[in-house]
């Protein structure tokens, strides 16, 4: 151990600290499997609406804490990119899973569809996939203005691809309140399970990357853009907007 | 297809003792095979860890400063040393593979002549169903010499149908059928007990082969079927 | 800031490297407290300690769950991956601190979930496997283990895209992929195993609690479900899952060879790209192995019996590897070795004993019995849990700066040793006679009475062995004497730095010398 005093050392390195991941995990410990389990498990739906109220804020709280650190540091700010790479792989996996359950059931079964499916709307989708493939154009678009300097474009066209993402979410919502209404829900039989499960996940993806939207578009209002985290947060929407067309192929129009 | 029409025509060659010597027992062929492969497995473990052991105390450090002395292995050697192992793994492997699909083939295809019993499992017991429609509960009775098929299924959760003596189980499950099939040669009881963890009473989810003699067999069999009969007429008279 | 906030807020990665290792030695305690009571019921036939067979199954629900996701993957992929990777690669820290930071603290989490198990009134009792239908129709606590998978799993998930981001990006000027240590290339397949395979877990388990609570059916026959679709994604993912376990565990033992023998690792390449590569590519088609008695199609029961025997071939490349790498050394025979010799040994017993379960016909008789009970703690729970106990050992001087007592690792070492081999080798003996696991009672097997004592006996032997260990550390680090840098003479990169290493790792980092090799003792 040599402890000889070097120019450098004027400032000894210092731990870093960070409050937020901590933060966050309790907040998901409290809104996730305590009120998960208050509601459904026990039937105690005002303990889990506690629970929601307390791990929440702790969520909102941690990623905006967390986002405001991110934006001042650039630490591993390049490697963003090929991270999220490897996340979609993970990603890409769930989806796989859902879709080999259902080939599962689909392919053993002895007759499709099974008993009490509904006839499925065929435009609605036509339409969904027809907004999203237009939500990845206008985020790509979005990115090409930022990287020729043209910050206030980029933040109306980030804004327009957000509106894409909700009119999508609400075709959604609109299709499945008529197919509930239709008496078509998720304990019908294996084919509703597997179309409110694969749907939904999907949904929930598109909920992220809203939420991802979010967390940049709010900073850049600011006059802060942080350049590889968009570039980041525009690969993943196009994952989202590759799997719907597998949704669309295997759910819909099979 | 073909393989039943062969199956046919070797029935009907065979006279009766002649077929039962045909059958192949994977009881006896599992209790071959296992000391087959423990043999095998031991020759491996033994020798890698003798060489180990050898390294260990012949290798050992005698100052404080020595180091290791093994060369950078040449580009041949290198492969020589991926290559040689990987085939004589392969070619164990492969001896292995061949082995156990041979045995494979004795518990996936049961003899033509045989009884054939559906069972139902279920928390937590055995029901059996006779070709006849005769019902047993945990207590299987079959006759000596005659290979046994049980087509399974479950009305709850996932069992297993073990039976330690004839070196076989299969799970049974709700919405699908499977099978098993064994080989009783002598009068004698053997313990059925449940190998799925399947609810809290798993541990005592127990019942028993009862192999008798053939003819005991058919007179209890025989006697069985009339009382179902009695019962059935019984219970309509009952009902009326 | 004070100190107890430096660490509990801690983003670097030695910090929360540690953070993970007292995380899942906490866990270790808890499963072997659990596997100590399982043992002490087996002890007499009939109820022993408890009355209720649905204890013993929380009991055992709990020893096998918090062991793999809360001891043994935390521990490899946490710990040693959190505290030596970077140290390794000549890195000041990992890509993302804070994201390294909210996976430990998801660990937490999970931890925090699986220990309320024995404090909720419905605790779960559904094995770590969780079939359906049993897993969708107790009455015990299914979501718990939902969650808990899912959050270890989704801390696993960052943790794998934060280390393949490091190493592929982040390694000092020079390192050259064929310089890295055995065990980063070892915890970075073990790493796309996870990013790969977890998420499949992870649908599985989601898909049982929707179906118990939220009313779907996937797993239920009579609406058009099958059970078969959740043993299929479960051991898709768990089969990997062991060699998740296996790769680091043998990439610890790797470097504690080459440094006691002081000698380079035989065959370098073979090891990486045969072995460690052969079992990446192999581990995704093997998992049918664990569903052969329960009526799959014939031709996928023996496609898998052949891949699954051909994982000996890679397998079989690490091992030769390790013991080339004692062939002409200078080995020295501190604690840390001894666990790593123990692990060639055990690994072998434990591994081998996978041929027989390999072979569809023989597991007709073994499947479901002691017997792979037996396999599955030789290879996991003894040789994993020693390489984790001699990594520990390893690398303890230079995380706490101090010396541990040498006596006192070797005593436990030659008790746990002692203790595992009676435990586990008459499990597989009485396994092969027709034992069945997950039995709380086993009135109808009233001659195995005998060796189910032995085996208690043996289990506790084992405890009182891990218990000095651990009690050796704690004293260490508070009283031990001060470590050297260097105290073994390594080559290695993480051991060049200053002991305890300080925030960033280096002064200046180091730049990779052509000739230089981690193994390079030679030369010298
Ligand atoms: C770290 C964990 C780990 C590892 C590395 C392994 C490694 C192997 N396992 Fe094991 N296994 C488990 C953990 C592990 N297993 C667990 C936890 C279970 C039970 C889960 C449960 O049901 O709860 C299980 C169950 C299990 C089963 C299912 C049994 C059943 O439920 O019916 C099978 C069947 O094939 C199997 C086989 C193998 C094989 C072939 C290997 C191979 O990878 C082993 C390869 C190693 C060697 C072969 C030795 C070294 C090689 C040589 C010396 C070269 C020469 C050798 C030959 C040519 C043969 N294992
Ligand atoms: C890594 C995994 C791991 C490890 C290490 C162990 C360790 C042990 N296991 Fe475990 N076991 C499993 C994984 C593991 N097991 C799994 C996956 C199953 C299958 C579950 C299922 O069927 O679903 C199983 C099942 C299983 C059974 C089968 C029960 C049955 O089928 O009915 C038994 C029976 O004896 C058993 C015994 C033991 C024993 C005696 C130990 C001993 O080695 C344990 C010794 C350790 C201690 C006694 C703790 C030591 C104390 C300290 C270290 C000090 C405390 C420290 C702090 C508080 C910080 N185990
Ligand atoms: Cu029936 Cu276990
Ligand atoms: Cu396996």
């Amino acid at each position: 151990m040599s402890h000889e005093p070097s120019a450098h050392a004027a400032h000894a390195p210092e731990w870093e600290v960070s409050v937020w991941p901590f933060v966050i995990s309790f907040g998901i410990l409290f809104a996730l499997p305590v009120a998960f389990a208050f509601k459904f498990v026990y039937g105690l739906s005002f303990a889990a609406i506690l629970a929601l109220g307390i791990g929440t804020p702790m969520i909102v709280a941690g990623i905006a804490g967390w986002v405001k650190e991110g934006l001042g540091s650039h630490h591993g700010a390049g490697l963003a990119f090929p991270a999220m790479g490897w996340f979609i792989l993970a990603e890409a996996m769930i989806f796989l899973s859902m879709f080999a359950a259902y080939w599962f059931n689909r392919l053993t079964a002895e007759a499709w569809p099974p008993a009490g499916s509904v006839e499925l709307p065929r435009i609605m989708p036509l339409v969904m996939t027809v907004v999203l493939v237009a939500s990845s154009l206008t985020i790509h678009h979005a990115e090409a203005l930022l990287h020729a300097g043209k910050r206030a474009g980029f933040v109306n066209w980030l804004v327009l691809t957000m509106l894409l993402g909700a009119v999508f979410l609400g075709m959604s919502a609109y299709e499945w309140n008529h197919l509930i209404h239709q008496d078509f829900t998720t304990d019908t039989n294996v084919f509703g399970t597997v179309f409110y499960s694969i749907t939904g996940l999907h949904g929930s993806h598109v909920i992220v990357g809203l939420g991802i939207f979010i967390a940049l578009l709010l900073p850049a209002l600011r006059g802060k853009v942080n350049t590889p985290f968009v570039k980041t947060a525009s690969l993943y929407w196009h994952f989202v907007d590759i799997i719907w067309f597998f949704v669309v192929s295997q759910v819909y129009y099979w | 297809m073909r393989k039943h029409l062969l199956a046919a025509c070797a029935a009907a060659a065979a006279t009766a003792s002649r077929a039962a010597e045909a059958i192949r027992d994977p009881a006896a062929g599992w209790d071959r095979l296992w000391h087959e492969v423990i043999i095998d497995i031991s020759i491996l473990g033994v020798a890698f860890a003798l060489i180990t052991a050898w390294f260990v105390l012949r290798y050992r450090r005698r100052n404080p400063n020595e180091v290791g002395r093994a060369e950078k292995l040449t580009a041949a050697a290198a492969v020589g040393w991926t290559v040689i192992p990987m085939f004589v793994f392969m070619a164990d492997d492969f001896f292995l593979a061949a082995n156990g699909w041979q045995l494979w083939n004795a518990y996936r295809q049961p003899p033509a002549e045989r009884i054939e019993i559906k069972l139902e499992s279920g928390m937590y017991s055995w029901d059996y169903t006779y070709p006849n429609g005769v019902k047993a509960q945990n207590v299987l009775k079959v006759p000596a010499g005659k290979p046994v098929l049980l087509r399974m299924t479950s009305r709850d959760t996932i069992h297993s149908h073990f039976i330690p003596d004839f070196r076989v189980k299969e799970d049974s499950m709700p919405g699908r059928v499977t099978f098993m099939w064994f080989y009783p040669q002598k009068p004698g009881e053997h313990i059925v007990t449940c190998a799925e963890y399947c609810g809290i009473m798993h541990s005592y989810m127990v019942g028993k082969v009862v192999v008798v003699p053939e003819a005991e067999f058919a007179a209890w069999y025989a006697q069985e079927e009339k009382k179902l009969a009695d019962g059935g007429r019984q219970t309509k008279k009952a009902g009326a | 800031m004070n100190t107890w906030k430096e660490w509990i807020f801690t983003t670097d990665h030695k910090r929360v490297g540690v953070l993970y290792l007292i995380g899942s030695l906490a866990a270790f305690g808890v499963a072997g407290i659990m596997a100590l009571l399982m043992r002490w019921e087996l002890t007499s036939i009939g109820p022993t300690l408890t009355e209720n067979p649905s204890t013993y199954n929380v009991w055992l629900y709990a020893h096998g769950a918090v062991m793999i996701l809360g001891f043994q993957i935390p521990a490899l992929t946490g710990f040693f991956a959190n505290y030596c990777i970077p140290l390794m690669i000549g890195a000041k820290d990992v890509a993302f601190p804070r994201l390294n930071a909210f996976s430990v603290w998801l660990f937490y989490v999970g931890i925090v979930l699986a220990v309320l198990t024995f404090f909720i009134p419905d605790p779960p009792d559904i094995m770590w496997t969780a079939y359906p239908p049993y897993s969708t129709i107790t009455s015990g606590n299914t979501a718990f283990y939902t969650f808990t998978v899912l959050i270890l799993g989704f801390a696993s998930i960052l943790g794998g895209v934060n280390f393949l981001t490091t190493v592929a990006y982040m390694r000092a000027p020079g390192m050259s992929w064929n310089k890295l240590n055995i065990f980063v290339w070892c915890t970075v397949a073990a790493f796309v195993l996870q990013l790969i395979f977890v998420p499949v877990l992870g649908t599985a388990v989601t898909l049982i609690s929707f179906d118990k609570y939220l009313g779907t059916s996937f797993f239920d026959p009579a609406r058009g479900g099958d059970v078969l679709i959740y043993q299929n994604l479960f051991w898709f993912y768990s089969h990997p899952a062991v060699y998740v376990i296996f790769l680091p565990f043998i990439g610890v033992v790797y470097e504690i060879v080459a440094t006691f023998a002081r000698n380079r690792v035989f065959n370098y390449k073979m090891v990486v790209y045969g072995g460690i590569f052969g079992i990446v590519g192999l581990s995704g088609v093997v998992w049918v192995h664990h569903l052969y008695v329960t009526g799959m199609a014939d031709w996928i029961r023996i496609g898998q019996m052949v891949t699954t025997l051909l994982i000996s071939v890679p397998v079989g490349f690490t091992v030769i590897g390790l013991v080339g790498t004692l062939y002409k050394g200078a080995i020295s025979f501190e604690t840390p070795m001894l666990y790593a010799l123990g692990v060639i040994f055990l690994f072998l017993i434990g591994g081998l004993t996978g041929i027989p379960l390999a072979i569809t016909s023989l597991t007709l008789h073994l499947s479901d019995t002691y017997y792979v009970v037996g396999h599955f703690h030789y290879v996991m729970a003894v040789a994993g849990t020693f390489a984790i106990f001699g990594g520990v050992y390893y690398w303890f001087p230079k995380i706490t700066g101090r010396m541990y007592s040498e006596t006192m690792g070797k005593l436990g070492f030659w008790i746990t040793f002692a203790g595992t081999n009676v435990v586990f080798w008459i499990m597989m003996d009485i396994g092969v006679k027709g034992m069945p696991r997950r039995y709380f009672d086993y009135a109808h097997f009233p001659q195995f009475e005998n060796a189910h004592q032995w085996m208690t006996g043996g289990a506790a032997l084992i405890g009182v062995g891990f218990a000095l260990a651990v009690i050796n550390w704690i004293v260490g680090a508070a009283r031990g004497a001060k470590a050297a840098d260097n105290p073994w003479g390594s080559q290695s990169l993480e051991w060049t730095t200053q002991t305890p290493p300080p925030p960033g790792n280096w002064k200046d980092v180091p730049t990779i010398r052509e000739e230089w090799d981690p193994y390079a003792y030679a030369q010298r």
